[in-house]
């Protein structure tokens, strides 16, 4: 009996199987509010569902093997056979089956394609953690894989998913809410470091104004995010109408001036704990033997605690930031727009694809940020 | 050197130091010994204005501190803590040259002090890359007394130095410390808890409790005449004479003559030694030598019994 050496793929590769026989591959509908007919894997077309098989097949067989080294790279060509497979075998059904059906029928990818695309990331990333890809490595496995993926999507694989169709239906407004999300993030962050970093200082130094901010903060961070959009709107607008030079910069009861004070306010807390908290953790005797030296107050800041306190300070920026990505999306219900409004609106009309083309952005988004962070955080501890 | 009068700190109304006075000689190696809590940490401190006493007057070089800008005297005092108190993020070699680029020194002559003091402390040169969590304590504590004696200051402050050291690497410490001393005519002022620690490297030395100074003095004169059963006690009660034992060359006590003995010992060995020696061999007498192994006398066991230190 030979031995499994890496169970975490065996189990991925149980889950993509029960995936591939117990869940729909494709689900066609003849129009946006119908329900839709489940197709199986079996229904793509040969060469794409084969390689699906093939792929899932290496995954099981790779868990058997003993190098480590050799694991990695075998699972990821595995699961880029399985990516592969999945989207253009989706992509390629949806076609075979909107030449036959009506023309406002719909083909959006079912569990099994969400199951086996999800095992297939999954697999990679676990490969990259085991084998212990160095960020250069990863960086390029992450190029080549969304290089595949626009690739075939400029090649037209992907235009009769209803997925597609609904973002190329909204391509031109879809980069303006782009912009505008990160508009709304960059001026959450940017709002709360000009408030925070003088809170940080006013906590450092008073201990016993710690207290008092930090209990605000908490109590800030625990209102739901719909009420406090809900709350601003009434003292917004109250603003807005007695201070005409307010309104003459755009500030109103609903729209980006709301959702940035409430972002702002959510960042507050946890930029402000990050910061403190890696302030006060560079070590005592560290900051006594510089001072003892001769270093005076802002040597000693920007020379030792500064870049001790860095990773932290990255590290807190982070949350600050995944937070903020992900919070925006609610703005769009008070009218600030940002990619949440194609989620709202896909709700509103029951066009759950609709709903992904403001989701998945949203997700892809706060991986790119979690990345560049890793990336800055590598910088900022290189020395630690 | 270093001069302080009548000083007095509290902290949050328990007097941590009190009314304390007390005059350093240039080129002494002054230890500040007592038990944790006696306040000779405090003493230490307010030398380089880290803590500014409530009431008093302290002078360093024959000026008054208070008139002094902080960093300014600290530049020129260096400063060593038992855990070394490295910049983590700097390697070796920045953290020792940290006070030299504070005062602005050329790179050139910055290059030429790293190199001198390499040499000094026996610092292996492929340590200077290293960052401080690469080097174990003793060799981190060798850095930080670099850092110290970076600068050439001519007064160096040290608070347990090598409290958190293994012996072998204490020990080491202790010698190549006593070795610059000796050389450097540098002032040194040197708290520890360590009683052993403290006999071994002084020329003089303070006994302090409940923040207060007990007695001053020699470390011999110290040993001989206790001021109160606490400093006794601290010497270490039993051992008090033993510790004696420690301070009084063999060459002392002497006899000059030939000798039958078939032990020997150095003529530069301390009683201590020579008793412990003669313990080992179960004789009651040893043939003395000098440097180079010519015999000089003998020493008896019944001369240490009956002697009177007269140091």
């Amino acid at each position: 009996m030979p031995k499994v050496h890496d169970r975490v793929l065996l189990a991925l590769c149980s889950l993509g199987l029960a995936g591939v026989f117990f869940g729909g591959f494709l689900s066609c509908a003849p129009n946006r509010l119908a329900t839709g007919v489940a197709y199986p894997l079996s229904n793509a077309p040969a060469p794409e569902s084969g390689t699906v098989m093939i792929g899932l097949c290496g995954l099981a067989l790779v868990s058997f093997a003993r190098g480590r080294k050799f694991r990695s790279f075998a699972t990821i060509l595995a699961a880029a056979l399985i990516l592969w497979g999945s989207f253009a075998g989706a992509g390629h059904l949806a076609a075979l089956l909107m030449q036959k059906g009506p023309p406002a029928a719909r083909a959006s990818p079912g569990p099994a394609f969400w199951t086996l695309a999800s095992v297939a990331i999954l697999a990679i990333v676990d490969a990259m953690q085991r084998g212990n890809f160095g960020f250069f490595a990863r960086a390029c496995i992450g190029a080549a894989f969304c290089a595949g993926f626009f690739l075939m999507a400029a090649a037209g694989d992907f235009d009769n998913l209803s997925l597609a169709r609904e973002f190329l239906n909204n391509r031109g407004v879809f980069v303006t809410e782009l912009l505008r999300h990160l508009g709304l993030v960059c001026a959450a962050i940017f709002f709360a470091l000009l408030i925070g970093v003088p809170l940080t200082m006013l906590v450092l130094r008073k201990k016993a104004a710690a207290g008092f901010v930090f209990a605000n903060l908490s109590i800030l961070q625990t209102i739901p995010s719909i009420a406090l959009f809900g709350v601003l709107i009434t003292p917004m607008s109250k603003l807005s109408e007695e201070l005409p030079f307010l309104r003459a910069l755009g500030v109103d009861g609903t729209g980006p001036a709301p959702a940035v004070l409430a972002l702002t306010l959510y960042s507050l807390l946890p930029l402000v704990r990050g910061f403190h908290t890696g302030f006060s953790e560079v070590a005592m005797e560290v900051k006594d033997a510089a001072a003892a030296i001769g270093f005076g107050r802002r040597r000693m800041f920007i020379e030792i605690e500064l870049p001790l306190a860095l990773p932290a300070l990255v590290s807190g920026l982070r949350v600050v930031t995944i937070q903020a990505i992900g919070l925006a999306s609610v703005a769009a219900l008070i009218g600030a727009g940002g990619l949440g409004t194609f989620i709202f609106q896909g709700i509103g009309q029951y066009a759950l694809d609709l709903v992904l083309v403001g989701a998945l952005p949203v997700i892809l988004l706060a991986l790119l940020a979690n990345l560049i962070f890793e990336m800055l955080l590598g910088l900022a501890r290189r020395k630690l | 050197m270093i001069e302080l009068n009548n000083v007095s700190k509290n902290f949050a109304a328990t007097p941590a130091v009190s009314d304390f006075s007390l005059k350093i000689e240039s080129g002494a190696f002054f230890v500040l010994v007592g038990p944790s809590g006696c306040g000779k940490s405090t003493v230490l401190r307010m030398i380089n204005a880290m803590i500014v006493p409530d009431k008093g007057q302290i002078e360093v070089r024959g000026e008054n501190i208070r008139a002094m800008e902080p960093e300014k005297l600290r530049r020129g005092i260096g400063y060593v803590i038992q855990s070394a108190g490295l910049f983590p993020h700097w390697t070796a070699a920045d953290n020792i040259l940290a006070v030299p680029r504070l005062l602005k020194w050329a790179p050139s002559k910055c290059a030429a002090r790293l190199d001198a003091l390499v040499a000094l402390l026996r610092i292996d040169p492929a340590l200077l890359k290293r960052y401080p969590r690469q080097l174990s304590g003793g060799q981190q504590q060798r850095i930080g007394v670099a850092r110290a004696l970076a600068a050439e200051p001519d007064i160096i402050l040290m608070d347990e130095p090598f409290a958190a050291l293994d012996p072998v690497s204490r020990v080491a410490l202790q010698e190549e410390l006593r070795g610059i001393h000796a050389r450097s005519g540098k002032t040194i002022v040197f708290v520890t808890h360590d009683m052993d620690e403290g006999l071994r490297l002084a020329t003089g030395m303070a006994v302090m409790n409940n923040g207060r100074l007990i007695q001053a003095g020699t470390p011999a004169s110290i040993l001989l005449a206790p001021a109160d059963d606490f400093v006794r006690d601290f010497l270490g009660g039993e051992g008090l004479q033993l510790r004696l034992l420690d301070l009084v060359p063999v060459r002392k006590l002497m006899k000059v003559g030939k000798a039958r003995s078939t032990g020997t010992i150095a003529a530069e060995a301390s009683l201590k030694s020579a008793v412990n020696l003669m313990l080992a061999r179960r004789c009651s007498s040893l043939g003395v030598e000098d440097e180079s192994g010519a015999r000089l006398g003998e020493i008896h066991l019944n001369d240490i019994v009956a002697r009177r230190d007269a140091s």
